[in-house]
Formats: structure tokens, C-alpha cells, sequence
């Protein structure tokens, strides 16, 4: 459908961004080239709005008014305790870090030279120096494809490029830590490339966090594209923590290979609006996924999750188990499609999501989508919202539990239930602690 | 010493009456049973110890050593000493039992003045309470009551019980959907937390219970008012001729 309509401020605010600072983004020739294809594709497309059915509880349209100015060639100064501050309960997962500043990568702040099996470059240098031939399988310009992913292709300044390679088995998580520092209102573009190698494993986290004190007028595009290779493993997770303001525009897309496997977990708290999208598709026989996440909002906070797992070949397996806390008039919006293709057959696909919701005001809207045209397979999905259980609540206070920390009991096993989906210790340790934060509480001892 | 006196209690829903005017007292070191028939008031009372919400309290009062407790917040009361023993324990997915008896035996003891306990000294109490009552530490990594038999959930109250050292129990119908051996487990662990300075409120519909925890006392409510009381042979007495006498003259 291909509906003119009048330009937002947004909109025409995004098109002047882009003429101001094009010189000035990163990228050989053939960047610049494709970077202006992308704009022009994204003034075709505009903001996403409700009418669009994938963006129907998400208008950006209504959502997005301003648009910040973009961190071109930003080298705002971060100290390596300074880095500590904003990872916070992150800082004690022993991992690789690979660290970038307001959408820039910083060497001196990163530690992964000692990551056997991983090769790890900035795609801001790879840009600059990347011919035609090297960068177009790289970055593909949807023709009427997602605005939010031409945006990225339009702006994007860093991001990591990582390859595991065939048969590697990381010792330790690779942390891609994207910290928002100072005080200049920003828009800022990453791109990611994971690529597992056949029959190698790893974990991989990227990182959202703010340094506190840092400007709350933000604005994130974060695109990673991911692929699995047959009979690799990869464990992806995404945190996103921060104030309460931000706008958060998060895609993965992934391919998965014969026999591959994918377990995903994202979690989110303190965004002002957030869409996080992840696009599935099975390539190869016998691939499993594990999506799940846990997001916590409240005043007019927004997240939305939304998945769109293709079931393109037989034998595949996919699982998702979605938890919200929602307070306020904190909204909370899960879109799951599954597309079982008609060849596949023997297809295993089971969805789960649900909200916990603390107050009169919250709301949540949940689609899932099942789209089957095969026979032979299994697929089910279900989803639920409640409220705290008065009698639970009020057993726990007849133990003596004060009604704060009983509900703050209750909030916490509900999303504890998606958090031990996370295999990695120190990780879940880390998401507990930033629900208790969230909750306004010590972490338990 | 427990006091109820003349206590008028509603349902905030219905409006309904339940209790009508019920006077008990029970002192210190002294087991009380609360024999009735179904509907006669007795998990109203119950509840209405322990302070849960949808019951209001028109009339009368209930002093805990002397101090009204009406007003006063479940974890309040239980921080005063009050402990329900749930005819029906709930089931916490989520929450480690471990997690979740550290989190109230410490809220209870910061209330009353107690220094938190440590881990290990936690996890030695626990072990050594549960061992007498059957219950072992892998069972409470388990989230709470989740997947236990009905005796199994009931051992787990008696264990809350010896944990948070209460002064006043109230066990609600804690021989329901028992057999004769967890019967005996339960009643055993009741029977060790007996104690001078402890006052126990036992409120069962069946005499069977009695036999393992033998009541100084034992009250019949019927239509919200205690009708009788009398020595443990009244529990034998109603069991051969019902309930019938009260529930009439209630009528």
C-alpha cells in the first residue's frame, strides 16, 4: 500500500538531519551511495504508524516529535570507572568488553585481545576503507522494508563486526557496551554483524546503559544482523536500562543454518519507548530458538516486543516466554507471529507471553499470530495478564512480610521465571539485580 | 493471654454477619480447641486473627497481652506473635522456599528488635527445625508449596511456625486432607512448640485432631458465638452426638 501522506515534522526534521551531517558519517563512496538510497527509500515509507498493522499499538508517527540532533564524530571523554558506573550490575559479568560512547567505538575502554576464536572490528573503520564488493552483502537496502532498519542504514556511524570462527568455542561472553555519556541531547545509529561459524559457540550481550547524570533526551537506532551457522550455538543477549525517557529502536535479525541453535533473552527497564523487533528465520533443517525477555515499565513508559519467527524449512523448533511488569500508565505491547511455511513439516513452536499489571492505568496489548500452512506440526501460544494475588499477598504478610517487600517477592518471582531462562549465572544476577533497582530495593542478601 | 471480647465481624463484600458476639479467652501455655460446624464462624475467626482484608469488625475487641490488635496490619500481628497455620497453604511459584522463610523469619525479627541472621546460621536453623518435621533443604529449593502433597504443605506451615517463634497459634483446621501419618508428623511438631509463654487456638471440625494435641479447653462455636465450653471429653462428647444440639438452638 502506497498512501501519500502529508510529512511529519519528524519526518522532514530526519531528511534536514541527514543533508546536514551525510559528509560527514562514516563510509567509502559506496556507503554514501548506499546510505542516500536509504533516505530516499525511508521518505517513501515515512514514520511507522498504526495503520500498518506490525505498528498498529507503536505510531511513531504520534510517538516521535522531535528528532535530536545526530553524535557525528562524537569523542565525548570516558574513564574507565566511569564505564564501571554506568555498566553497573553488568560490571560484574566477566566477559570480553568491546565498548563504544554515544555511538562511537572507544579502543582505549574495550579488553577482548585475549578472545581466542573471535575476530572483532569497529564497522565505522570497516566503512571507511569498504569497496562496493565487500559492503554490499553487508548492507542491504529494503525496498519497502522496514523505515526503522532504512534509518539505520542511513545513519548508522559504529557497531561491532564479530566472526567466530568454524568449531570455536568462546571461554567467555563477548560485552558490546553502547553508553550514552554527557550532556548533549543525541541521536545515535549502531550496526552489529554476528556471525557464527559452523559448529561454534558463543555468548554474546550487547549493552545499553547511561552514565548517570547524562542527558535524558535520546534517541536509539540498534540493528544487529545475526547468523547462526550450521550446528553453531549462540546465546544473544540484549540489556537496556536507563532512565525512564529514552527512545529505544531495537531490530535483530537473524538467520539460523541446519541444526543451529539461538537462545535469546532481552531485557528492558526505564525506556520512554521502546520497540524491540526480532526477525526469525529458520534457513536449515533441525534449528532451535529460545527467545524470551522481561520488561519492566511505568509512568508512560512503552515496550514493545515484537517477533516474527519463519518456520521456512521442516524440523525446526522454536520456544518464547515474554514477562512484563507494568505500573503507572505503563504500557506493554507483545506482538508474536509464527509462519509456518508449507514445507514445514514437523514444525515444534510454542509462545508464551504476560503481563503482571500493578495498576488501574497499565495496559497491555498482546497479538500473537499464527500463520500455519503446513499439517504435520505442533504449535500453541498463550498469554495473560493478571494482577498481584491479594491472598498470596496477604499469606506472605501473615509471615511477617511487610506488604512492600511481599509485593516486591511476588513482582520479582514473576519475572524470575524469564530470567532463569538466562544459562549464563552472573548475567542472571545482574537482571536481578536491576529489577530490584527497579523496584526500588537492595539487592537480597 | 488472649482475649476476644464480644467481637461483631461482617463480610465487607456480602455484609453479612459471621461472628456475633464471640467472647474467648485463652492464656498463655494453654491449648484451646474451636470445634463447630461447617459455616459456624471458625475460619472467620481465623482469619480475622491473623488481620486478613474483606472482614470488618463492627463490634468487641481482640487483645494480645493486653494490647488491641484489631487495628493492626498481618505483619504487624505477626511481629507481635500472632501465626496462622492455613487450612489451605499457598502455593508461591518462583519463590525458593529457603528465600522466602529467610525473608519473613528476618522481617519478623527487625521488628522486634532481633539481629538478621546470617546465611549459615539461617540454613543451620532451618536444618535443624525441618529435620524433626521431615523436611530437608532441597525441598525448600523448591518454590514454595509448589507440587507438594497435602501433607508435605502442612509440615511446611508447622516448619514456618517453629521458625518465627510465635506466642499466639492459630492452627485452621490443620487435620484436613491429612492421613494418620502426617496426622502424627504435624501433631508432633505442634505438640514440641508447647510452651509456657505460648497460647494455641486449635480450630478443627473433627475430634480426630485432638487426640494428638490434647486441648486444655474446648470451645463449640456454632452461629458465630461460642454456645459451650468444656474440658477434651467435650470433643468426645460432640463427636458421638454432632452438632446437632447447637446448630438447632442456633436456629
Amino acid at each position: 500500500m502506497n498512501v501519500a501522506v502529508m510529512k511529519t515534522k519528524a519526518e522532514q526534521a530526519i531528511a534536514e538531519n541527514f543533508e546536514a551531517v551525510a559528509e560527514k558519517l562514516p563510509g567509502s563512496a559506496a556507503v554514501k551511495a548506499r546510505r542516500s538510497q536509504a533516505i530516499g527509500a525511508f521518505s517513501g515509507l515515512g514514520l511507522p504508524h498504526r495503520r500498518i498493522e506490525e505498528w498498529k499499538y507503536t505510531d511513531l508517527r504520534v510517538n516521535v516529535k522531535d528528532v535530536l540532533p545526530s553524535a557525528i564524530n562524537d569523542a565525548t571523554p570516558l574513564t574507565i570507572a566511569e564505564l564501571l558506573v554506568a555498566l553497573g550490575p553488568l560490571a560484574h559479568v566477566d566477559a570480553h568488553r568491546v565498548v563504544f560512547v554515544n555511538g562511537h567505538y572507544r579502543a582505549d575502554l574495550g579488553d577482548f585481545s585475549d578472545a581466542a576464536g573471535a575476530m572483532i572490528a569497529p564497522l565505522g573503520e570497516l566503512l571507511s576503507g569498504a569497496s562496493e564488493d565487500v559492503i554490499a552483502p553487508m548492507i542491504s537496502t529494503p525496498e519497502g522494508g522496514d523505515a526503522v532498519e532504512t534509518l539505520n542504514t542511513a545513519f548508522m556511524t559504529d557497531g561491532a563486526v564479530v566472526t567466530i570462527e568454524g568449531g570455536a568455542s568462546l571461554a567467555k561472553p563477548l560485552l558490546l557496551v553502547f553508553v550514552r555519556a554527557g550532556t548533549q541531547a543525541q541521536s545515535v545509529a549502531v550496526r552489529n554483524f554476528l556471525s557464527v561459524g559452523e559448529k561454534a559457540s558463543a555468548e554474546i550481550i550487547e549493552a545499553h546503559v547511561v552514565l548517570p547524570g547524562s542527558t535524558h533526551d535520546a534517541q536509539l537506532n540498534a540493528l544487529t544482523e545475526v547468523a547462526v551457522g550450521k550446528g553453531a550455538t549462540l546465546r544473544h543477549a540484549k540489556v537496556a536500562a536507563d532512565e525512564g525517557k529514552a527512545l529505544h529502536l531495537s531490530n535483530w535479525d537473524v538467520t539460523l543454518a541446519a541444526d543451529a541453535t539461538y537462545r535469546s533473552f532481552q531485557f528492558s527497564a526505564g525506556l520512554g519507548l521502546a520497540r524491540n523487533n526480532q526477525n526469525i528465520i529458520f534457513e536449515g533443517e533441525g534449528g532451535k530458538i529460545d527467545l524470551s525477555g522481561a520488561y519492566l515499565a511505568r509512568h508512560a513508559e512503552h515496550i514493545d516486543t515484537t517477533l516474527v519467527v519463519d518456520h521456512a524449512v521442516p524440523r525446526c523448533e522454536s520456544r518464547e516466554l515474554f514477562k512484563g511488569v507494568l505500573d503507572g500508565r505503563g504500557r506493554g505491547v507483545f506482538q508474536g507471529k509464527i509462519i509456518v511455511r508449507p514445507d514445514a513439516q514437523k514444525t515444534d513452536g510454542k509462545q508464551m507471553s504476560q503481563a503482571l499489571m500493578l495498576s488501574e492505568d497499565a495496559e497491555f496489548d498482546s497479538k500473537p499470530e499464527l500463520e500455519i500452512y503446513a499439517d504435520d506440526v505442533v504449535c500453541g501460544h498463550g498469554t495473560t495478564s493478571a494482577q498481584l494475588d491479594p491472598d498470596l499477598l496477604f499469606y506472605c504478610r501473615s509471615r511477617g512480610i511487610p506488604e512492600n517487600e511481599a509485593r516486591a517477592l511476588m513482582i520479582e518471582s514473576f519475572i524470575g521465571e524469564a530470567i532463569d531462562k538466562v544459562e549464563n549465572e552472573q548475567l542472571r544476577d545482574a537482571l536481578t539485580a536491576y529489577t530490584m533497582q527497579w523496584l526500588g530495593r537492595s539487592p537480597r542478601g | 493471654m488472649l482475649e476476644i471480647k464480644n467481637l461483631h465481624v461482617k463480610l465487607e463484600d456480602e455484609g453479612r454477619e459471621i461472628l456475633k458476639g464471640l467472647s474467648l479467652t485463652v492464656p498463655a501455655g494453654e491449648v484451646h480447641a474451636i470445634m463447630g460446624p461447617n459455616g459456624s464462624g471458625k475460619s472467620t475467626l481465623a482469619y480475622v486473627l491473623a488481620g486478613r482484608d474483606g472482614y470488618e469488625v463492627t463490634g468487641g475487641d481482640i487483645l494480645w497481652k493486653g494490647e488491641s490488635i484489631i487495628d493492626m496490619e498481618p505483619d504487624e500481628r505477626a511481629a507481635k506473635g500472632v501465626f496462622l497455620a492455613f487450612q489451605y497453604p499457598m502455593e508461591i511459584p518462583g519463590v525458593a522456599g529457603l528465600t522466602f522463610l529467610r525473608t519473613a523469619l528476618n522481617s519478623v525479627r527487625k521488628k522486634r528488635g532481633e539481629a538478621e541472621l546470617t546465611t549459615p546460621a539461617f540454613l543451620k536453623l532451618v536444618k535443624e527445625k525441618g529435620q524433626k518435621l521431615n523436611i530437608d533443604i532441597e525441598m525448600l529449593k523448591r518454590p514454595v508449596n509448589v507440587g507438594f502433597s497435602g501433607g508435605e504443605k502442612k509440615r511446611s506451615e508447622i516448619l514456618q511456625m517453629a521458625l518465627l517463634e510465635p506466642t499466639l497459634c492459630v492452627l485452621d483446621e490443620t487435620d484436613s486432607g491429612l492421613d494418620i501419618d502426617a496426622l502424627r508428623i504435624v501433631s508432633e511438631g505442634v505438640n514440641a512448640l508447647r510452651d509456657k509463654d505460648r497460647a494455641f487456638v486449635v480450630i478443627t471440625h473433627y475430634q480426630r485432631l485432638l487426640n494428638y494435641i490434647v486441648p486444655d479447653k474446648v470451645h463449640v462455636l456454632a452461629d458465630g458465638r461460642i454456645q459451650k465450653t468444656g474440658g477434651k471429653e467435650l470433643a468426645l462428647e460432640l463427636e458421638k452426638s454432632g452438632y446437632a444440639e447447637y446448630t438447632h438452638k442456633a436456629a
